[in-house]
């Protein structure tokens, strides 16, 4: 198991184009004993495993708008499978196609982001990723997964990319625009208290008080405040501030944390996993802030740091089963 | 007061699937109260797993009562100065207490056994009554009583517990209107089966625990000792990590198996699922630490940060589906 890491956008026209490309990479995989994973709109699915025949019994099928759900979620389900798949010997391979159209901006953003940081979390497993692009995606989304990828599949063969940016050089220029202003009837708070007990029963207030979280949900949001604002008060600069707001857009709770504060350059926005395997608990204090918020937002510079956290209330739990211990 | 001597209630239908043997952990639906909170018409139950369970509790007790004007009625064949928890408090003068009837160490014999040494029921709460009866006349403003059961329990598994629970019946409905007396009836774990216990603990209103280790308002650490390990009610952020940390490298000296108690645990912020997982690594052996009860939406965070990133962490026991739930202390 010498292969190393790849990460290959497929450009496609049509669907002769897409399969050309996909069916050689599923087949190899299905051959080598790969964990072979694709992921990909319903129909796109159902005609790979048609050309497929009965290699498609070796490779596992999802669907696009399930599979890509949450960035962080979704990067920390995978990276936990390639893990898994070394430990056994064996390399993870996963045809991945995003659901583009019908999102947001900001969402879309964050899923450009998730491509170009997938070079960073995946370096040095022996994952092989190939995203096929349709070309007739809006044209900014076809431009910048030529700067999300090392390397393009051009018929049997990759080719580099030329425009291919470092990942955090991408990263960073996604945070680029300053964020919407709260709006006018935002609840703030001074943050000029140690303990945060009083900070989490105004956020629970404010959240009862709006209808607006779930139990569960209202939980992930007061750990992540907590989180967040416990950052600010060892490594930032008073004065502190909690902004709170509900976006009827979405049904989303925002909480945004400001400082005066600036963060060192190269400090970690957790937007890559530290590494599961074998390196203990360790830190993971904002990587867990975005798998429990819907969406984190961060700006750090002259005029101080604003961390802005969205949960949209959802009924969807995550979680595996663990082994119940009764002893 | 009323001293009823001979009725009894149907014992075993508090027993909970999960908690056989009526643990203190799982009884949400009996008021737990720690020891230096007990007060009149407090007709507490203490089955205790060692002696320094019983020495924590009932050592608390008498020193409150003997240190408040109250009378201490304890009966026991156990000399003053080796009951419960007095080797550590020597600036207690218990010859002092004993000899203006303040501190009243009643002998077995003469409280409640019969001539052929047999426990009778009717002569204790006799005793009792009368020594409550007492209280006022001599000056003291409140009466504490105790007395340890596992003498009459030990070596009769199976045996009928009738007369028991009617004495109980009988002192609880004594106690537990009265404006002035209160009590604790102890008995270790190891003196009889779990469904005794279970029906024992039935004829009490009150479970009496240790203090807290640890109470600010926001957050409450107590010592569990069946399991062994911590009860945390309330929240558990940085400001506190340090206390936690002090109270989990306690119990973990005693090489066991440590479970937290979650189930009034209204919340626990990253740095201390972190904190806990580094002590179980730290930990080894394979002693994990087991969370018991853990809240449904403290769970959602667990299971949504991913217990494969907390190692050493292992789900315990479930709550229990009816119990009422946690909160805030």
């Amino acid at each position: 198991m010498s292969d190393s890491f790849t990460h290959r956008v497929l450009p496609y026209d049509g669907m002769d184009d897409y399969l050309a490309g996909a069916l050689p990479f599923l087949r190899e995989g299905a051959a080598s004993g790969d964990r072979v994973l694709a992921v990909t709109p319903l129909a796109s699915g159902l005609l790979l495993r048609d050309e497929l025949g009965a290699a498609a019994d070796a490779i596992e099928f999802h669907e696009s708008a399930s599979w890509y759900s949450h960035p962080a979620r979704t990067l920390a389900g995978c990276l936990d499978m390639a893990d898994a798949a070394e430990r056994e010997g064996r390399r993870l391979r996963i045809l991945g196609e995003p659901g583009w159209s019908g999102r947001p901006a900001p969402e879309v953003l964050e899923w450009q982001r998730t491509e170009a940081l997938v070079n960073v979390a995946f370096a040095g497993t022996p994952t092989a990723i190939l995203c096929p692009y349709a070309r007739s995606l809006p044209a900014g989304v076809v431009a910048s997964s030529r700067r999300t990828h090392p390397e393009s599949v051009r018929g049997v063969s990759a080719v580099r990319n030329p425009g291919y940016l470092d990942p955090w050089t991408f990263s960073a220029r996604c945070d680029g625009e300053p964020l919407p202003a709260p709006p006018p009837d935002a609840e703030s708070m001074a943050l000029d208290r140690p303990d945060l007990y009083w900070l989490r029963a105004y956020v629970g207030e404010f959240a009862r008080r709006a209808g607006l979280l779930p139990a569960g949900d209202l939980q992930r949001l007061l750990v992540a405040v907590t989180e967040v604002v416990t950052n600010a008060t060892r490594h930032g600069a008073p004065p502190m501030a909690l902004t709170m707001w509900a976006d009827p857009a979405d049904g989303s709770v925002v909480c945004q944390v400001t400082d005066a504060g600036r963060w060192a350059p190269g400090a970690g926005h957790g937007l890559v996993p530290p590494r599961a395997a074998g390196a203990g608990p360790g830190r993971f204090g904002l990587w867990a802030v975005r798998l429990l918020c819907s969406a984190v937002q961060i700006r750090t510079g002259e005029q101080g740091t604003t961390v802005r956290l969205r949960l949209r209330p959802s009924a969807v739990p995550a979680g595996t089963a663990h082994p119940v211990d009764t002893a | 007061m009323r001293w009823a001597s001979d009725s009894r209630r149907a014992a075993y239908s508090c027993q909970h699937p999960d908690d056989p043997d009526g643990q203190a952990m799982d009884t949400a639906w009996f008021a737990k109260r720690p020891v230096t909170e007990v007060r009149p018409g407090d007709h507490g139950w203490l089955a205790y797993s060692g002696a320094e369970e019983r020495d924590r509790v009932i050592g608390t007790f008498i020193e409150a009562g003997l240190r408040h004007e109250e009378k201490v009625v304890y009966v026991t064949d156990t000399p003053p100065e080796r009951l419960p928890g007095m080797a550590l408090r020597t600036s207690l003068d218990l010859c002092a207490y004993t000899g203006s009837g303040q501190l009243r160490v009643i002998p077995t014999q003469e409280a409640c056994r019969g001539r052929n040494g047999a426990f009778e029921p009717g002569r204790l709460l006799d005793t009792l009554g009368r020594e409550v009866d007492g209280t006022f006349g001599q000056g003291f403003r409140a009466a504490r009583l105790t007395i340890d059961h596992s003498w009459v329990l030990a070596g009769r598994d199976g045996a009928d517990l009738g007369p028991m629970l009617g004495c109980e019946q009988g002192f609880g409905d004594a106690v537990s209107p009265s404006t002035m007396a209160m009590a604790i009836c102890q008995v270790s774990r190891r003196a009889c089966s779990p469904g005794q216990l279970a029906a024992l603990r039935a004829t009490h209103e009150v479970l009496i625990e240790v203090d807290p280790e640890f109470d600010d308002g926001v957050l409450r650490i107590v010592r569990t000792f069946q399991p062994h390990g911590l009860r945390l009610a309330g929240e558990l952020d940085a400001v506190r990590h340090a206390r936690f940390t002090e109270e989990l490298g306690r119990v973990a000296r005693a090489h066991r198996r440590i479970h937290l108690d979650f189930a009034e645990l209204g919340f626990i912020d990253l740095g201390g699922l972190t904190l806990l997982a580094e002590h179980a690594t730290r930990l080894g052996g394979g002693r994990a630490l087991v969370l018991d009860h853990l809240p449904p939406d403290v769970e959602s965070v667990i299971e949504m940060v991913g217990w494969h990133r907390l190692p050493g962490l292992v789900r315990g026991r479930r709550r229990a589906p009816h119990a009422p739930g946690g909160g805030r202390p």
